[in-house]
């Protein structure tokens, strides 16, 4: 997969298209398309950032490349960084900060909307998942069965096993359950594993990425 | 034409073959014809909880492999009418035999037999999915540990994947004393991560340890709780509408001690 124009990277903060400053326009937008062809998976709903040094490009260009790539990828571009050339590489300095304000508004993105709804009890073993939106169970998840959702999950019932909201790196993605008891939850990049031995608590609970950087749980009352 | 059960459990030792006995026993004493079917092979037991060792001449593998003919192979339980088992080969793998292999025997034994239970092994390979492959229902064995329960589970998903339906639950070895100490699981916490229905409760009971060793089942000697709650088993398995009692989850010294408080 190796590309002279663009390197795709993936860094704790999720996935960076690193560009190479001395191209057109063009070149990149072909170069993208060769990138992506020869990936076996779909990276539909991914968010992912730009990296450049000292843009080639002009903020028109730019413009139209996230445009590009939204519309033709579905991808989410969620921060341009440019660097200096006095910095080094950005193929070598590794982003290690993330702001929750880079994300951009993608709520309003139609594969959020999307829902899958699962009328089942998810067993020790059994994964449902939605890469392109976010599921509804209506049942429970029992240990050592995981729902996977790139948008919201949502359990009307006791969630004891593992989620994973956002899991193309959506931050604002939360988790809701009934009775929140999980082994392990997890949104985009960040996991949290509650203390063992929980007990219900009795009321609904709401998971998301906090200010922090870390996930927080908190009773549901409303959105 | 009967029905063939698969018990089973995902995890080992919690009393798949014990209940296989006994309920195939019960069965028997309340007049039903029964098959019992030990799919465990190459670590065969059920014989020998039944007391039928030394007598076992043709296994399954015999007749998959046609050296004999089916209902020689099968071998009466002389303590009670209408009984018998078929157990399996201890020389072969667990992989020398295949799923249309077993629904074929399952099919024929239906036919001739009210009940067919068949006593899985451990596990969820090539054992597990042979057991299950001619059932058309299952009855999951569980103790009150988070791995028993979480293993029961898997199996659970598994089971209704292959369509079979219905799935109860028996809960062994259920200690009320530790219950109410809170160093046990209790009922009510198992089926609500299970969600199947419950088909009953077997008390903690350590008449089983010396029935297993006697080769005797326990349901032969009544008077045991284990045994009480087998035939009561037994009975909801053919129809029967048998309440499943509260057990009572103090001890002797606490219901004196609640007599006294209650009488001052």
């Amino acid at each position: 997969m190796e590309n002279s124009i663009v390197k795709l990277r993936g860094y704790k903060d999720g996935l960076h298209l690193i560009i190479n400053p001395k191209v057109s326009l063009n070149e990149v937008e072909t170069a993208i398309h060769e990138l992506l062809r020869e990936m076996n998976q779909s990276l539909s709903g991914t968010s992912i950032q730009i990296d450049m040094m000292t843009s080639p490009l002009t903020p028109e260009d730019l413009k139209e490349l996230e445009t590009h790539l939204t519309k033709s990828y579905d991808l989410v571009v969620s921060g341009v960084n440019v660097f200096d050339e006095k910095d080094e590489s950005p193929i070598l300095a590794a982003p290690t900060t993330h702001s929750i304000s880079q994300e951009l508004s993608i709520d309003t993105l139609m594969h959020i909307e999307n829902a899958q709804i699962v009328r089942q009890t998810i067993r020790s073993g059994q994964t449902t998942s939605c890469l392109v939106g976010s599921v509804i169970l209506y049942g429970d998840v029992n240990p050592g069965g995981e729902v996977v959702a790139s948008g919201d999950i949502v359990v009307l019932g006791t969630l004891r096993g593992s989620a994973h909201a956002g899991v193309n790196g959506r931050l604002s993605s939360v988790i809701i359950a009934m009775e929140l008891v999980p082994l392990q939850l997890q949104i985009g990049t960040y996991v949290n594993r509650p203390l063992l031995g929980q007990k219900p608590r009795g009321y609904p609970e709401i998971a998301r990425v906090g200010a922090e950087d870390t996930i927080i749980v908190e009773e549901f009352i409303k959105f | 034409m009967g029905k063939v059960i698969v018990i089973t459990s995902g995890k080992g030792g919690v009393g798949k073959t014990t209940s296989t006995a006994n309920l195939g026993t019960a069965l028997a004493l309340i007049g039903k014809t029964v098959v019992i079917v030990d799919a465990d092979v190459g670590l065969r037991n059920l014989d020998v909880v039944m007391g039928l060792e030394s007598r076992v001449v043709f296994t399954s593998m015999d007749v998959i492999e046609k050296r004999c003919e089916l209902s020689k192979a099968l071998v009466k339980d002389r303590r009670v009418e209408d009984l018998v088992l078929l157990a399996a080969s201890q020389r072969n793998r667990k992989d020398d035999i295949r799923q249309e292999q077993m629904q074929d025997i399952c099919e024929k034994l239906k036919d001739e037999y009210d009940f067919v239970l068949i006593d899985s092994p451990a596990g969820i390979e090539q054992g597990f999915h042979n057991a299950a492959a001619g059932a058309d229902e299952a009855i999951i064995v569980t103790t009150p540990d988070l791995s028993a329960i979480r293993d029961a589970d898997r199996i659970i998903g598994l089971l209704q994947n292959q369509g079979i339906d219905p799935i109860n639950l028996v809960l062994n070895r259920l200690s009320p004393a530790l219950v109410r100490k809170g160093n046990m699981i209790s009922k009510n916490d198992v089926l609500d991560i299970l969600n199947i229905d419950l088909l009953g409760v077997i008390p903690e009971d350590t008449g089983v340890i010396a029935s297993t060793n006697r080769g005797i089942p326990l349901v032969h000697n009544d008077k045991s709780p284990g045994a009480e709650a087998y035939m009561r088993i037994a009975r909801r398995m053919i129809g029967q509408r048998i309440p499943i009692p509260e057990m009572r989850e103090d001890n002797f010294l606490a219901q004196i001690m609640n007599w006294f408080s209650r009488n001052k």
